[in-house]
C-alpha cells in the first residue's frame, strides 16, 4: 500500500536521523552507522512432501533486516522482510515487518507504531495470545514467532515494582492470513455436486475511532507467582461466513458466502508458578460473542460465548532436557447440535527437547494431539549450530488421523531442511 | 568451586580491606568451614555491573564467543540480577532476570526473555547442573551455593602462583550432586578462589583457574579465568571488563518489564 511505503521511507529516515537529535557534538564525531544497530537473519528452507507427488511444500529464501537506534529515552526499531517464495508466489516481495518508536520514562513507557504484541504463557498454543493476528500461510509448521503478524498500535504501560498495567489501542484492523489460491495448505471444502458457491469480498472494518480495538492487561510478578488479567475488545481475526441460500431453476442450490469480521470481547486470565524443577502454567480466555461454523454447509454461523483454557507443566530435570506438556480445551456455552464444533473439544501437546554436544545440537519433538478427533501433528526437529551465526535444521512434519483438524493435512506430511544465518 | 554468582564472578573477588582477614588467617585452629565462610561473605559493593566475554574453545581449537552485560544489586542478604546477551547474533537481546534469596528454603525467582518469542517466561529455579550457554560452567558453578551445602575440610596450605592459599576439600551434602568432591585453593590474602578441581564418580572432571585478578573500584576482582574440561578436552575462557561497583543502580532495572524490552534502559 502506498501509505505503508511512505511510512517506511519516513521511518528509515527517522531511524537514521534519530541519533543526530540527541547530541550534536557526539553526532559530529561519529557516523550514523555507529548509532544505528544493524542485525538480522537470512534463511533458506525447502521441503519434500512424504506422499506422491513428492513435490516441495516449502521452497523459499527469507531475510529480515533490523535497524535500531537509542538516544536518551527514545528507542526506534525498524525491521524489513524480503522473501523469494517459489511455492507460494504471493509471499514473494519486500514487506515492512515492524516499525515503532518507544519512549521510556520513570514509571511508564509508550511504544507507537507497527509492532508484534505477544501475550500468554503457553507453548505453541494461542489462548490469550490474540492481539497480533496469526499468519497461517504454512499452517502451524512455521516457528511460532513467525506466525504472529504485527499490528499498528499504541502500547502504553504503567510500570510498578511488581505490577504492570498495559493499555493497547489498535486503530487499524488487521485480519488473520489464511492460505489461499495455489498454496498447498489451502484445502478445498467438500461441496455437493448440486451446490454452487459464490463468495463476496471480505467485509473488513474500516479504520475509524469507533472501530478501534482496545485492550487492558494488568500483570503481577510476585515471588513464586505471575498472574495477569486482561480484557480485549476486538474483532474476530477470521471472518464470519454468513450464507444466503437460493434455489435455481435447474434444481441446484446456490450458496452465497458474505464473509464479515465481527466484534467480540475477550476476558483473559493467565498464571505461572514455579515449583522445584517444574513450572505450572495456565491460561483462560472467555469469549463474549464468538461465531461458530454450522455443521451443514447450508446453515448459518451461530453466535455463542465460549471458554478456551489451557493447563501446562514445564519440567527441566537437568542435563539439558526439557519437557513441556499441556492440555487445552474449548467449551461452547449453550451449545447447539447443528454446530460443527463440539460442546467441549480438548487437545494436548507434548514438547520434548534435549541439547547435546555442548548445546550445539538440539533434538526436539513437538506433538499436538486432538483428543476428540484423534488427529495429530508431530514435528521432529534437529538443529545444529555449525557456527554461532550459522544453524542448520532438518525435520519431519507428520500429520495423521482421520478427523477434520490435523488429519485433513495428512497429504502435507513433509521432510524439510533449513539453513539460517544470523548477523 | 566458584561460589559467587555469575554477576559476582564478573565483579567480585574482593579482599576484606580490614585486618579482619589477617586475624582470621592467623587464628590458630581455623577450619575449612571458616575459610569458606570468609570467602562467601567477601563484600563486593551494594551493586555491580560488568561485561563478560565468554570464549568456548573445543578440542580442535575452534572458538565460539558469547558476550553478556550484567547488573546486580543487593537487597539485604538477597540479590537481584539481570543479564542481557549482546553476542552471538542469534541470541542477542536474550535476557535473564533473577531474584536470589539468602534463605535456602526459599526458591529463587527467575525469568527469561527471548526476543524471537517476544515474551517473558517464568523458568524453574532448579536445574543447577545444566551448563550455562554451552560453556564449561554449570549454573551451580556460577551460583550462590550455600556454604552449608558442602562439608569443608582444611587440607593444608599450598601456593597457587605467588599466592599462598588454603587448600580445602568440599564434599556435597547431597549424594545426588553432579560432583562427588571439589578441591579449592582459597588465597589467604584475598579470600578468593584461585583454583578449583571438580571431581565426579569417574575422577577429575574440570579445573578452574584464575588467570588475572586485581583491584577494580577498590575491590579485588577476577579479570580473567578459565574452566577446562579435562575429560572432554575443551575449555571456557571468561574475560571481564567495564567492571563498576556502587554506581547506584535503580530498582526498576530488576523488574520483569525491563527485560521485556530486550535491552537494559
Amino acid at each position: 500500500m502506498n501509505w505503508q511505503k511512505k511510512l517506511l521511507q519516513a521511518l528509515v529516515v527517522a531511524v537514521g536521523y534519530l541519533p543526530f537529535t540527541g547530541s550534536a557534538s557526539a553526532a559530529d564525531e561519529s557516523s550514523w552507522m555507529e548509532w544505528v544497530e544493524v542485525d538480522g537473519w537470512v534463511e533458506g528452507a525447502r521441503s519434500v512432501r512424504n506422499r506422491s507427488p513428492h513435490d516441495a511444500l516449502v521452497s523459499r529464501v527469507w531475510g529480515r533486516l533490523k535497524l535500531s537506534s537509542e538516544v536518551d529515552d527514545v528507542y526506534a526499531h525498524l525491521s524489513v522482510d524480503a522473501q523469494k517464495n517459489w511455492r507460494v508466489e504471493d509471499e514473494t516481495g519486500i514487506d515492512l515487518h515492524e516499525i515503532w518508536a518507544e519512549y521510556t520514562a520513570e514509571g511508564w513507557d509508550v511504544r507507537v507504531g507497527r509492532q508484534v504484541i505477544i501475550w500468554g504463557k503457553a507453548d505453541g498454543v494461542q489462548i490469550t495470545d490474540i492481539v497480533s493476528p496469526p499468519d497461517y500461510t504454512e499452517f502451524i509448521t512455521r516457528d511460532l514467532e513467525e506466525i504472529r503478524l504485527p499490528v499498528d498500535a499504541v502500547m502504553f504501560r504503567l510500570l510498578g515494582d511488581e505490577v504492570d498495567v498495559e493499555l493497547i489501542w489498535i486503530p487499524v484492523f488487521r485480519a488473520a492470513v489464511q492460505p489461499s489460491a495455489d498454496n498447498p495448505w489451502a484445502l478445498e471444502q467438500d461441496i455437493p455436486d448440486d451446490v454452487r458457491v459464490m463468495v463476496s469480498p471480505v467485509d473488513e472494518p474500516e479504520t475509524s475511532l469507533e472501530n478501534s480495538e482496545i485492550a487492558l492487561k494488568v500483570s503481577a510478578f510476585w515471588s513464586g507467582l505471575d498472574v495477569a488479567v486482561s480484557v480485549f475488545h476486538t474483532w474476530d481475526d477470521n471472518p464470519v461466513m454468513y450464507r444466503t441460500i437460493t434455489g435455481s431453476d435447474e434444481g441446484e442450490v446456490e450458496i452465497h458466502f458474505s464473509p464479515e469480521h465481527r466484534r467480540m470481547t475477550v476476558f483473559g486470565l493467565e498464571f505461572s508458578r514455579p515449583l522445584s524443577d517444574f513450572v505450572f502454567r495456565g491460561e483462560a480466555a472467555y469469549y463474549l460473542g464468538r461465531f461458530f461454523e454450522p455443521r451443514s454447509i447450508t446453515g448459518n454461523p451461530l453466535e455463542k460465548n465460549a471458554l478456551q483454557w489451557l493447563g501446562g507443566v514445564d519440567w527441566t530435570p537437568g542435563n539439558d532436557w526439557s519437557v513441556i506438556t499441556q492440555l487445552t480445551g474449548t467449551a461452547v456455552m449453550n451449545h447447539e447440535s447443528e454446530m460443527a464444533a463440539e460442546k467441549h473439544a480438548m487437545s494436548a501437546t507434548l514438547h520434548v527437547s534435549k541439547k547435546l554436544m555442548r548445546q550445539t545440537l538440539t533434538l526436539s519433538n513437538m506433538l499436538y494431539y486432538d483428543i476428540g478427533e484423534q488427529d495429530f501433528f508431530d514435528q521432529i526437529k534437529a538443529e545444529y549450530a555449525v557456527r554461532d551465526d550459522l544453524h542448520l535444521f532438518t525435520g519431519v512434519d507428520v500429520f495423521g488421523g482421520g478427523g477434520n483438524s490435523f488429519g485433513r493435512y495428512r497429504d502435507n506430511s513433509q521432510i524439510w531442511v533449513k539453513a539460517k544465518y544470523s548477523f | 568451586m566458584v561460589k559467587k554468582t555469575l554477576f559476582a564472578l564478573m565483579c567480585s573477588a574482593l579482599l576484606f580491606p580490614s585486618d579482619r582477614n589477617i586475624v582470621f588467617a592467623e587464628t590458630v585452629g581455623v577450619t575449612g568451614y571458616d575459610v569458606m565462610v570468609m570467602e562467601d561473605e567477601r563484600p563486593d559493593g551494594d551493586d555491580r555491573t560488568s561485561v563478560l566475554k565468554m570464549t568456548l574453545v573445543n578440542k580442535r581449537g575452534s572458538k565460539r564467543i558469547r558476550e553478556v552485560s550484567s547488573y546486580s544489586k543487593d537487597y539485604g542478604k538477597d540479590k537481584k540480577s539481570v543479564m542481557v546477551f549482546d553476542r552471538p547474533a542469534d541470541v542477542k537481546g536474550t535476557a535473564f532476570l533473577s531474584w536470589e534469596y539468602d534463605d535456602p528454603s526459599r526458591e529463587d525467582d527467575k525469568w527469561l526473555y527471548m526476543p524471537a518469542m517476544k515474551k517473558v517466561r517464568r523458568i524453574s529455579g532448579a536445574s543447577k547442573n545444566e551448563y550455562f550457554m554451552g560453556s564449561d560452567f554449570t549454573y551451580d558453578d556460577m551460583g550462590d551455593r550455600h556454604v552449608d551445602e558442602d562439608t569443608h575440610t582444611l587440607q593444608g596450605e599450598e601456593a597457587v602462583g605467588e599466592q599462598m592459599c588454603w587448600k580445602i576439600e568440599s564434599i556435597p551434602v547431597d549424594p545426588g550432586d553432579m560432583y562427588t568432591r571439589k578441591v579449592l585453593w582459597v588465597s589467604k590474602e584475598e579470600n578468593m578462589i584461585l583454583k578449583a578441581e571438580y571431581y565426579d564418580k569417574d575422577g577429575l572432571l574440570k579445573v578452574y583457574r584464575v588467570v588475572d585478578f586485581g583491584k577494580e573500584g577498590g575491590f579485588w576482582t577476577v579479570r580473567h579465568s578459565e574452566m577446562e574440561n579435562i575429560v572432554r578436552n575443551h575449555k571456557t575462557v571468561m574475560e571481564f571488563s567495564a567492571m563498576r561497583y556502587d554506581t547506584g543502580l535503580g530498582d526498576k532495572l530488576f523488574r520483569v518489564s525491563s527485560i521485556q524490552r530486550g535491552r537494559i534502559h
